[in-house]
């Protein structure tokens, strides 16, 4: 098998080739950022006094009967919002990143087990996770400020990288679920009309976007095709980094008519995918001489 | 939007290149990516590892659902405003849509708990119905969809013994 050979080895040669530390700061930064606005913004308070008979766990919250006590959840959410926080300044990178994480996990976990998963912060938690052991706060930190500023190295181009395959990989599979589990007929079919009907009705006043779209068959089917090219090929952004400049606007176009229509709100995904998938100091490299000369 | 630039070219030996990244590293990444793509792939719930299923089925003009209503002493429907209730009570769909499963005693804990939701806010409740629904989306009374069809399911009476469904 000599091509998948060499097809895994150009993948590992590519993940684990060297990287800019300023990129991984601005990842720990953004993701921690993001982290600290949803701990601090969460319903975990409301959640802690549902009533047990309405308790649907998932994962490892089925080993409690209820939700944790508003006690428990007051001080989780206040040590994991200090962590990120600290984190996102790059202080104790190494620790407070860690606790962060696993202190927002059961936290995150109670607002998916109302009985179906809530996906919103799936995805920035599953990108922290190839942060959580790396020198993330190597540079543009605090704790940069205590050492010789590091250069590009091995060290951080793995986590990035992974991260951003994890952003790919989660559209790749949403378009795949929609392939398994309706087939063509996701597209064919009136399926998205019927959704955006459903919505519609469902909300306190008529949703004239939705309806927008609803109300004419060849654009409902336009939209629907579209969104599944755009999840299926959203991994050719790794292969051909170029292709961000489409993919990107894109799926945030995606999640902002999800919002408009069906008032559904993927913001914390849609921010994921920008700090993830755009590289921040290569950009700011090439904006920043732009605007002195123009100043001149 | 690019990723990272490869390192320049140089002239120097191998001495000079930077150490590789460390087995660890491939060792974590390796274990993380293989779980990350085979919950994607096969649609497994490991959470936080997902199957990503969002919108994933194909839906129908015909759509079965479930709606709750509480009665008042003069036989009044109201549906349990849900999305007015605080956060916790906003899985509906997913509890109605079990409750047939559950034991008596839950289906009475369940009923419990919307009907104390509602006297909250100054309801009145002496009884909760449970309907099945036949909505069919596609037949359109101006901008909204007609009314469902429904069969009564589930009568539960908040407090009395005979709580349950």
């Amino acid at each position: 098998m000599p091509a998948a050979e060499a097809a895994v080895r150009r993948v590992e040669g590519w993940l684990f080739a060297p990287g800019d530390p300023r990129r991984l700061a601005t990842v720990r930064i953004g993701l921690g950022g993001l982290l600290a606005i949803r701990l601090a913004s969460g319903p975990y308070a409301e959640l802690a006094t549902q009533p047990a008979a309405l308790f649907r766990p998932i994962s490892f919250l089925r080993l409690l009967d209820r939700m944790p006590s508003p006690e428990a959840v007051a001080a989780l959410q206040a040590l994991a919002l200090a962590a990120a926080v600290l984190a996102t300044v790059g202080l104790l990178t190494r620790v407070t990143l860690p606790v962060a994480w696993v202190a927002a996990l059961p936290l995150v976990a109670m607002t998916s087990s109302l009985g179906k998963v809530v996906h919103n912060d799936v995805l920035l938690l599953l990108c922290l996770v190839p942060l959580l052991p790396s020198r993330a706060g190597a540079a543009w930190s605090l704790d940069a400020r205590q050492r010789p500023a590091a250069g590009p190295g091995p060290l951080f181009g793995w986590p990035v990288r992974t991260a951003m395959v994890v952003v790919a990989g989660a559209y790749c599979f949403t378009g795949l679920a929609k392939l398994l589990h309706a087939g063509p007929a996701w597209v064919t079919s009136g399926n998205l009309r019927w959704v955006l009907y459903a919505s519609s009705d469902a909300q306190p006043q008529p949703n004239p976007f939705a309806l927008f779209v609803a109300d004419r068959p060849l654009l409902a089917h336009l939209v629907a095709a579209a969104t599944l090219a755009v999840e299926l090929g959203f991994p050719l952004v790794l292969w051909r980094p170029r292709l961000a400049w489409l993919f990107v606007p894109a799926v945030l176009a995606m999640h902002a008519g999800i919002g408009l229509a069906m008032h559904l709100d993927y913001w914390p995904m849609a921010a994921t995918v920008l700090v993830v998938m755009v590289d921040w100091p290569a950009l700011a490299d090439r904006v920043a001489p732009v605007l002195v000369e123009e100043r001149r | 939007m690019r990723d990272q630039s490869p390192p320049a070219p140089t002239t120097a030996g191998p001495a000079a290149r930077p150490a590789p990244a460390p087995r660890w590293a491939r060792w974590f990444v390796s274990a993380f990516l293989a779980l990350f793509v085979v919950c994607g792939v096969a649609g497994l719930e490991a959470w936080p590892l997902t199957g990503w299923r969002l919108f994933a089925d194909a839906r129908q003009a015909r759509q079965p659902g479930f709606q709750a209503v509480t009665v008042d002493r003069a036989g009044r429907e109201t549906p349990i405003p849900f999305r007015d209730l605080p956060v916790g009570y906003h899985g509906d769909v997913q509890v109605l849509k079990s409750f047939g499963g559950l034991p008596r005693d839950r289906q009475a804990a369940v009923c419990q708990a919307w009907a104390e939701a509602v006297r909250t806010r100054g309801g009145e409740v002496a009884e909760v119905r449970i309907y099945q629904t036949l909505t069919d989306v596609s037949r359109r009374v101006g901008d909204r969809g007609a009314p469902p069809a429904r069969t009564r399911r589930y009568t539960c009476r908040p407090g009395s013994p005979d709580a349950g469904g």
